[in-house]
């Protein structure tokens, strides 16, 4: 065995440190997993922030665990890889049909990433170096643009009114952190007017269900993050982002897409297309450096979405935004006003009441094994529902900060 | 065409070609309705009402299409595509990892912390570094974070990225992304680094030199220590691509070898499954003069306490939302608490298969870089170009006897290379069925080989007429 190692230097003379569970069997790291496992806990979540804990029906799991799916490559072999390939391009056209854009992308890594890449994709095509924040955004998604920003030496500029002739994009989320939804129309006719694109971020796309769509509204580019979509919240990943355009941008769009060609026969098939945008071919020129994506929770959203339909994905977000409502009401009439000044969808932004400090509620919360809200200074709590969350947990969130 | 709903021949429904009924996940408020403000105004959402059952066997059939290390050996060289133990899968599975919220208090997620300093801990002992982010989504993505640290060293003074003609291609595109002019340079006869090259290239404008170790063509750089005096001795960084870390697990590291940073590929060497091209996770390895660089937030042990640290000023930032593709990492883990130093088997047996595989092909095909190979080699499908056999038809007639195909045509240095790497999950007979076939083909018609795969759920794809009039997504219309 040595021999073939000589060109391996220098060698490591000793064993790796490296721990095993008890002596290494599946037993024993199996009994170590649950150890670890146990000591975090699952709560009720009133938290929200980037993360949502819809429920995810049983067949989903059932499906992503197909291990033909979930231990196959990228689809480089098309005609080996028909499964993927043609989720894939099912994936494209849900994304399409929910944000009214044209095509869609594969995947990206997270909804912050997919910020970027957009800002990337519209300071290529503005030739411009300003990435214009046009309301109040998730502080990951901006804290991920700004150090993007700074390696491609883009710069950042806040609020519509700063809008000028170096503006490659108006990007807004929507909602936005807060909860809050925009009427699209007056950024989209701002941003067109000095030359920019318009970019919709999205953070829970089940508002998707009851709100208007972004590409019917005048975006150029919509992205955002897919985890409500049938992805385990799993501490923050693998969640997935998204990104769909209109027709004039899918030459710039980073990452895999799937397209429908036939074979030697003539019968419907699909490939990797479009490939000269990306890494493997354009290297330094490609239109992003992404490879890996996150296929398997794409994936998981394609079942989600064809489990759910439209009736059911209509009911996920009613409900969402019923149970965050009637929680928002019983709160203002405890003396927890609202701070938002717009409509929300399912997050809203509470102020406390004097005497009462947000550390202390939330600490009261988690004694009855519930998460509370996300701290916003001035004393606010940003607090969320999904359908999860019953009128009777409403009543007791409300009985525990109140009392 | 008629669709085949079967999908054991020809072709499948789109899941937009059903109509069904919808099967009831949450409770129904349709009464909600009415009462809306205008934003929720959505009149039009165009998604399919499918019943469960039609659901379910769309997908089923739809994984049936597909090849994967849970149905054939998949021997896809730079990709690692070893066998992914089930317990990994599980223990990513429990409640307690897959169920918590990334925000939630410190004291409610000890053990998921404790996973990611354990986790990171190990990284280092395995590579040799000080410090670890487990940040990134990708290889790729650790890449443009090395990059980025490179650059934040640097306080984006210097400007250069050197890489050699062998390098993935992601390299050069995550240099490009930083905003760093990327110099190629010539591999040498053997496929390594050209030394005369290098120096000539290397100056005080350079910030890195990437390299991957073991190279694309399969081989340890030769002169490491000539390398790293040429790249330091300019005040430059040595970044390892660590795409192909599975040879080296135990036997050498890349911080001994003098590398300053590097990324893992989680879904390669440490087992998790690659899911049809994603989740990864692409954690980047540092040394410790470059551990303040590292993005937000880090995982911090105080006492018996873990929690997360969002205050280095230094730090490039974050490059994601939370903390990382966690699920990804607890099966990483798992599988490193179950080999321990036993990983040094899992390079010796990946290095001694691809030898063996090396050595029975030899006859058969050609071989560029010929000397003993790390984990992988690359052989050409050139020999029969003058029957019009290329290494495409080589790859497509592998899939009509049940193989999944080689990586081809990269690296881009091996004229129509056809990139091997067996993994050392796979048993002799395994090796041996492929050699076989690998043989039998090279001794094939041509014209059948190039007519290939025939016993696929579809013939050969013409990618030529999908990227001239794309179609990327169904439409009602179509």
């Amino acid at each position: 065995m040595d021999g073939l190692f000589a060109a391996f230097s220098p060698r490591l003379a000793r064993e790796l440190n490296v721990e095993t569970a008890g002596t290494g069997s599946e037993l024993e790291v199996s009994t170590h997993m649950k150890q670890l496992a146990g000591k975090n806990k699952v709560l009720k979540y009133f938290l929200g922030a980037g993360a949502y804990d819809h429920y995810i029906p049983a067949a989903v799991d059932s499906i992503i665990s197909r291990s033909e799916f979930y231990t196959a490559y990228t689809p480089y072999q098309a005609e080996v890889s028909q499964g993927t390939l043609q989720a894939i391009y099912e994936f494209q056209t849900y994304i399409c049909l929910l944000t009214g854009m044209d095509a869609a992308n594969a995947s990206m890594y997270d909804g912050a990433s997919a910020l970027a890449e957009s800002a990337f994709l519209a300071a290529s095509h503005t030739e411009r170096k300003e990435i214009l924040i046009a309301n109040e955004f998730n502080p990951d998604y901006l804290g991920t643009l700004k150090t993007y920003c700074d390696a491609h030496e883009l710069k950042i500029v806040n609020g519509i009114d700063n809008i000028g002739a170096n503006t490659a994009c108006v990007i807004l989320q929507n909602p936005d952190f807060f909860g809050e939804v925009e009427t699209l129309r007056q950024f989209v006719e701002k941003a067109h007017a000095s030359g920019a694109l318009f970019i919709v971020c999205i953070g829970d796309p089940t508002s998707l269900a009851i709100l208007g769509s972004p590409g019917e509204q005048g975006a150029d580019v919509v992205v955002g993050d897919g985890q409500a979509f049938g992805c385990p919240m799993s501490f923050g990943g693998p969640h997935f982002g998204f990104m769909a355009v209109k027709n004039e941008f899918v030459k710039k769009i980073p990452g895999r897409l799937a397209g429908i060609t036939v074979d030697s026969k003539g019968r419907r098939g699909f490939v990797l297309t479009l490939q000269a945008r990306e890494q493997h071919i354009r290297r330094e020129r490609a239109s992003s450096n992404i490879c890996s994506n996150m296929a398997l929770c794409a994936l998981a959203a394609t079942a989600y979405l064809s489990l759910l339909g439209k009736t059911g994905l209509r009911n996920v977000a009613l409900s969402s935004y019923r149970m965050a409502h009637l929680l928002q009401t019983k709160l203002a009439e405890n003396g927890f006003s609202l701070a938002n000044k717009k409509p929300f969808y399912n997050e809203f932004l509470v102020e406390c009441p004097a005497g009462k400090n947000q550390t202390e509620i939330n600490k009261k919360l988690l004694e009855k094994g519930i998460a509370g809200g996300y701290a916003v200074g001035g004393n606010k709590l940003l607090l969320c529902c999904t359908e999860k969350i019953t009128e009777k947990d409403i009543d007791e969130f409300v009985k525990i900060v109140v009392g | 065409m008629a669709r085949d709903a079967c999908g054991t021949l020809g072709e499948l429904k789109l899941i937009f070609e059903h109509e069904g009924t919808n099967t009831n996940y949450v409770p129904m408020d349709m009464a909600l309705n009415d009462r809306l403000p205008s934003p929720f105004n959505r009149k039009n959402l165009p998604l399919p009402d499918v019943s469960e059952v039609d659901v379910v066997r769309h997908f089923t059939l739809l994984s049936q299409r597909n090849y994967s290390v849970d149905t054939v050996f998949y021997p896809l060289g730079s990709c690692t595509m070893k066998y992914n133990p089930k317990i990994n899968e599980s223990a990513s599975r429990l409640e307690g990892f897959a169920a918590i919220h990334p925000l939630q208090p410190a004291e409610t997620c000890q053990g998921a912390l404790q996973l990611m300093y354990e986790l990171e801990r190990d990284l280092c002992e395995i590579t040799g570094m000080d410090a670890v982010t487990l940040q990134p989504a990708a290889g790729a993505h650790g890449e443009l974070t090395a990059l980025m640290i490179a650059r934040a060293h640097f306080h984006g003074k210097r400007k250069k990225i050197i890489l050699p003609d062998s390098a993935h291609g992601t390299n050069p595109a995550s240099a490009a992304i930083c905003g760093f002019e990327v110099v190629n340079i010539p591999s040498n006869e053997k496929g390594c680094v050209d030394l005369p090259a290098l120096e000539k290239a290397m100056d005080e404008t350079v910030a890195v030199f990437m390299l991957t170790n073991p190279n694309t063509v399969g081989i340890m750089e030769e002169n490491m220590p000539e390398i790293v005096r040429i790249v330091h001795g300019k005040g430059g960084l040595i970044y390892c691509d660590g795409a192909n870390m599975n040879a080296m697990l135990g036997i050498t590291r890349p911080g001994d070898q003098g590398f300053d940073l590097m990324h893992l590929n989680l879904h390669k060497t440490f087992s998790t499954p690659h899911g049809g091209g994603g989740p990864g996770s692409g954690p980047v390895c540092v040394k410790a003069h470059l551990e303040k660089y590292l993005p937000l937030p880090r995982v911090v042990k105080k006492g018996d306490e873990y929690s997360l640290d969002y205050s280095k000023p230094d730090s490039i930032g974050r490059v994601r939302s939370f903390h990382a593709n966690f699920g990804v990492l607890v099966k990483a883990y798992a599988y490193i608490k179950a080999l321990g130093p036993g990983l040094k088997k899992v390079a010796e047996a990946a290095v001694l298969n691809a030898n063996y595989m090396l050595a029975s092909l030899r006859g058969s095909y050609p071989v560029p870089h010929d000397r003993l190979c790390a984990h992988e080699f690359v052989l050409s499908g050139d020999a029969r170009a003058s029957e019009g056999v290329h290494t495409t038809d080589i790859a497509k007639r592998l899939l009509d006897y049940g193989y999944h195909a080689p990586t081809i045509y990269f690296p881009l240095i091996v004229h129509e290379a056809l990139m091997i790497e067996p993994t050392e999950t796979e048993g002799k007979e395994t090796l041996d069925g492929f050699i076989a076939v690998m043989r039998k083909i090279a001794g094939e018609p041509a014209e059948l080989v190039k007519g290939a795969p025939y016993t696929t759920p579809v013939g050969r794809l013409d990618g030529v007429a999908a990227a001239r009039k794309p179609n990327l997504r169904w439409n009602r219309e179509a």
